[in-house]
């Protein structure tokens, strides 16, 4: 039983009849138990999984219909709601918290007969780039487990790369899925924001966040795509994408597309190798007939310092809800004054978190949110009005995923500005609303280089034609575990 | 001089879900916590999902109260922790980015002042919390969620009121006001609240808040300007802060709030796109709303002649502005007011004698046909009217049943005057030489026949057998 | 440059009990000095710009209950209250 294989791959394996579901999926559990405690991608697995794959074969068997996943096992990032199972966003203080509904994503993915493997790990409630603030304990990079994996999403990554699940999803708030995508060597997708609905997913700034596929190919990213975008009348902020099939035409080519390089990402801090990478992967899609020329976009400088401005405003809020009152881990009320008893109950919040929430209430104070918040409002704004003309010339942008290569776990979790510049190159997707993609580019040094491409916002398609025709140029070799 | 601004709270209780999930907007008759969802309990994950007719309901208040309407509203979140908000920040409206709520400035006229408006916001009501425990050990509160989400409209006034009188009749013709407009039904418990802002001789403004009813709005107004007035006589200043009613020892009592509590930090809630209303849904919204209070009571005067007073109280009670539309012909339109205003407002003086009655529009068109054409005497028709509301049976088979038609046979009638002519002697012969005293043979036969002859025909039939 | 007494104040503002707030007062200081860079960028004049949503596109006015009861999953207590601190 090989588990190497796309989504497309599976898909076709189950149909033709070449492996059963309940094969398949036993022995990615299998896999799970034998290389998690080295990788620590899972917080919980499914128990029913088994189950739920024999009754999938019994469909395909007796002939009745069956959802486009034909049983593919998918792990979910743990901020996504699974009615009746615990979801935790890596946090002490949801520790016990079993959702009471599914998140609209789940509901379709159910739909499709996927089988949601497990729930897995990330920065708790998605602050952070390198799953190292999971309350639970950092994931591995599979391609050299002293290395942090990337984050927030860090579990989704490590799950897919090592091959203890066909695809995965995570949310991108400010390259959440794309930077450990880049990590560990899968494709990421953040989509244009509102094409995926984002109800069932745990807020941490939800004006810019958005759930996005981490798969093995740029095909099995357009493929879950497909399943999960589209407007949702429980998410006000949903699009309409006129059902449109990401996967029709994906191998068009790129000929004649002209792309920007966009200068501010690929300047000072950048590791020379990921620069050279980029360097090949333009010349790549030049190759493919596309015209690449420098572009500059002036606010990619500000973007990081408004993206924090904003991410820990709204997160601030979004947090307020965990007081412990409906719901949260056992600590009576009784003997306490409100004021006092939440101050305590939320000390199960970790370092990183109370820190944001610290910033999160400084920068939109009465007396701050002139210099900090209502600025990075604007700073939001006329970076979006500079990439909407840049996207009047050219079709698509690229820049490198990461200005660097993965880091030691450890390394860098006590320098916070120089964390914030690992963001600088995919933030600016998030404040503009625009789609974005991580595609595996190089492995130097054993550790993986991710590119980045962008489009304006619903040409998602293009995107994902684009990244397809980029992914095609180059082999990689299998992670090492 | 004493200014006074208000803050009221109306929930639009027409409405039939809440104002960002689909519970229901009605959360009186549930046990608690029985009318929630992951949205309203604030449930990690979920998303508002605004309720398109709590935005057109409360751009028609806008409207009725004259404020400006933008063609784009947003909405922003309030950011503070209080156990009655499942998601510690409540969603509302603010003009803090242009004038982005349901109504910007507005006026409306009570007696002949002129009152401001400020803005109106729509937003979302908090759950309800019950204290409970004696000793201060064991006390806690319990907290039912049935109310959070209930769409709320915030109409905020200048400070242009000058006595506690004023906003009393502000409050009323607001009440009436919101009653006509078919978005809320204030006189539910807890469905329309008010904070009261007071400042005296050019004072700090102090807010009043937890007000429970009109009622003490009033008498909380006038216990905060006698306490101004006797501290500025006393050379004493005013703080500006928040002060509490207390509604058992009904006076005003400092409430202290920290200095961190006031920050709301608020911003603009990325879940809810800015929405925007084009001038044909406000043109369209304008052209549904019903017909203002003033109109109602201008066309009953200048049409049916109905007196100014009665056409006041009629026009600003919905409920039987609209039994009076529904009843009244051109003829005998006055005749219903009359009823309405002078016999059935009185026997239906509370909600569930109203609810309890089974009078119907037919019933009054009827009985005031009746007394038109003389079938039934007006003193009669109250009779009547109190067996409709009683039983719901037919004006005619209720004239029949208990005998309240008019005795119009004139052999009858002349029956009767005859025995009172021979019985009055004295009387008969007073009439003879002052006609005016001919009243109190007329009320002679009104007793005889217990009010039901005809008093048109036992006028002339006296004045024929006297010969006068 | 953030005073200790802000973090102080901000602590209890957003209700997190910080017992050492010198521990934070570093990383936060260096953050927040960070975000300095904003004073820079020129957008004074700059609109604050949303999505927008057609008021035809919004929900309909619909009383749908949740399919379940939801206070069962919650911490409940006295039949179907939610308990909190006294105030």
């Amino acid at each position: 039983m090989n588990l190497k294989i796309s989504a497309l791959e599976f898909v076709e394996e189950v149909k033709s009849g070449n492996i059963t579901v309940e094969e398949f999926t036993a022995k990615t559990i299998e896999r799970i138990d034998q290389v998690d405690d080295k990788l620590h991608a899972f917080l919980s697995v499914n128990n029913d999984a088994v189950d739920q794959a024999r009754s999938i074969d019994k469909k395909i068997k007796s002939g009745e219909s069956v959802g486009a996943c034909y049983g593919m096992p998918i792990s979910i990032k743990d901020n996504v709601c699974i009615k009746n199972s615990k979801t935790t966003c890596a946090s002490k203080m949801l520790e016990n918290f079993v959702a009471p509904y599914d998140a609209t994503v789940i509901s379709k993915l159910k739909k499709q007969d996927a089988i949601l493997i497990g729930k897995v790990n990330m920065d708790e409630f998605a602050m952070g780039l390198s799953t190292e603030f999971s309350a639970f304990g950092p994931s591995k990079n599979p391609w050299n487990t002293e290395y942090v994996p990337g984050g927030s999403s860090g579990g989704s990554a490590v799950s897919v790369s090592a091959f203890e699940c066909v695809a995965s999803l995570g949310s991108d708030t400010g390259g959440s899925v794309r930077n450990p995508a880049s990590f560990c060597s899968t494709v990421g997708y953040k989509p244009t924001y509102g094409l995926v609905s984002r109800y069932g997913l745990i807020s941490y700034a939800n004006s810019i966040e958005q759930i996005g596929p981490l798969t093995r190919t740029v095909k099995d990213t357009a493929f879950i795509l497909n399943l999960i975008a589209g407007i949702d009348p429980n998410d006000n902020t949903t699009i309409d994408n006129k059902n449109e099939d990401y996967l029709e035409g994906i191998e068009s080519g790129i000929e004649g597309k002209k792309i920007g390089i966009i200068t501010d990402m690929i300047g000072d801090g950048i590791d020379p190798e990921v620069l050279t990478a980029t360097k090949e992967a333009i010349s790549k899609l030049e190759g493919l007939g596309a015209v690449c020329e420098e572009v500059s976009l002036d606010m990619v400088k500000y973007s990081v310092a408004a993206y924090y401005t904003i991410t820990a405003t709204e997160a601030g809020s979004n947090l307020a809800r965990y007081d412990n009152l409906r719901y949260g881990y056992d600590f009576p009320v009784e003997g306490y004054e409100f004021n006092s008893y939440i101050s305590k109950a939320r000390k199960n919040l970790g370092p990183e978190v109370t820190r944001r929430m610290i910033i999160g209430g400084f920068v939109p104070s009465a007396g701050h949110t002139g210099k900090y918040f209502l600025k990075s409002m604007k700073v939001k704004s006329k970076l979006t009005k500079e990439i909407n003309e840049v996207f009047k010339k050219f079709d698509l942008l690229i820049a490198p995923t990461v200005p660097i290569q993965p880091f030691k776990i450890g390394g860098k979790i006590n320098d916070p500005v120089s964390l914030f510049l690992i963001d600088i190159n995919t933030a600016t997707a998030n404040l503009t609303g625009k789609p974005a993609i991580s595609i595996p580019f190089k492995i130097v040094n054993g550790l993986p280089i991710g590119i980045q491409l962008l489009a304006n916002s619903m040409n998602d398609k293009l995107l994902l034609k684009a990244a397809y025709a980029l992914e095609q140029t180059v082999t990689l070799p299998e992670v090492p575990i | 001089m004493t200014k006074i601004g208000l803050e009221i709270h109306c929930q639009l209780t027409n409405l039939e879900s809440k104002l960002f999930c689909s519970c229901k907007a009605n959360y009186r008759e549930f046990e608690p916590n029985e009318n929630i969802c992951p949205v309203c309990a604030g449930m990690p994950g979920s998303l508002p999902r605004l309720n398109q007719e709590a935005v057109k309901k409360a751009t028609m208040i806008a409207m009725a109260l004259n404020c400006s309407t933008p063609e784009k509203i947003a909405f922003f979140r309030k950011n503070y922790f209080y156990p009655d908000l499942p998601k510690n920040f409540q969603i509302t409206q603010l003009n803090i980015y242009g004038d982005t709520s349901v109504g910007g400035s507005g006026t409306i006229s009570v007696g002949d002042k002129k009152i401001r408006i400020t803005r109106i916001q729509l937003e979302e009501d908090p759950g309800r919390l019950i204290y409970e425990g004696s000793s201060s050990k064991n006390q806690i509160t319990l907290v039912d969620y049935n109310r959070a989400g209930t769409p709320l409209v915030e109409i905020v006034t200048e400070p242009d009121f000058e006595t506690p009188k004023e906003v009393r009749d502000f409050l009323n013709i607001l009440s009436d006001l919101l009653k006509n407009l078919g978005v809320a039904d204030p006189s539910l418990e807890g469905a329309m609240r008010a904070d009261a802002n007071v400042s005296t001789r050019g004072g700090n403004k102090v807010e009043i808040k937890n007000i429970g009813s009109f009622h003490d709005l009033e008498k909380a107004a006038h216990f905060e300007i006698t306490r101004q007035e006797s501290l500025h006589d006393r050379d004493i200043p005013i703080v500006q802060e928040t002060r509490h009613w207390d509604d058992r020892r009904k006076i005003t009592v400092s409430s202290r709030s920290k200095e961190e509590d006031l920050d709301y930090r608020y911003f603009l809630e990325g879940d809810i796109p800015w929405v925007k209303i084009n001038p044909e849904i406000r043109t369209e919204l304008k052209s549904k709303m019903p017909e203002s209070i003033s109109s109602k009571k201008e066309r009953y005067v200048s049409k049916y002649q109905i007196p100014e007073q009665v056409a006041d109280v009629l026009s600003s009670d919905k409920f039987y502005s609209d039994l009076f539309e529904e009843a009244h012909t051109e003829s005998n339109a006055k005749e219903v007011a009359n009823i309405i205003t002078t016999e059935l407002m009185g026997l239906e003086d509370t909600r569930e004698k109203r609810e309890a009655s089974k009078l119907s529009a037919t019933h009054l068109k009827d009985l005031s046909d009746a007394i038109q054409t003389g079938k039934v005497s007006r003193n009669s028709s109250k009779n009547a009217l109190h067996e409709i509301l009683k039983t719901g049976k037919s004006v005619s088979q209720i004239i029949s049943e208990l005998d309240l038609g008019n005795v119009s046979d004139e052999s009858e009638l002349l029956t009767i005057i005859d025995k009172i002519i021979s019985d009055e002697s004295q009387a008969v012969e007073q009439a003879k030489s002052n006609p005016q005293t001919i009243n109190f043979l007329v009320g002679k036969v009104m007793q005889a026949t217990k009010g039901k002859a005809d008093p048109t025909l036992t006028l002339n039939l006296l004045k024929k057998q006297i010969g006068i | 440059m953030v005073a200790i007494e802000e973090i102080e104040h901000v602590s209890k503002l957003m209700k997190i009990d910080v017992e050492d707030h010198s521990e934070y007062l570093e990383k936060v200081q260096t953050m927040i000095s960070y975000f300095d860079i904003l004073d820079s960028a020129g957008v004074e004049s700059e609109e604050i710009s949303m999505p927008e949503i057609p008021i035809e596109q919004l929900r309909n006015d619909e009383y749908i209950p949740f399919d379940e009861k939801l206070i069962e999953k919650m911490n409940h207590y006295k039949g179907t209250y939610v308990r909190a601190p006294k105030m």
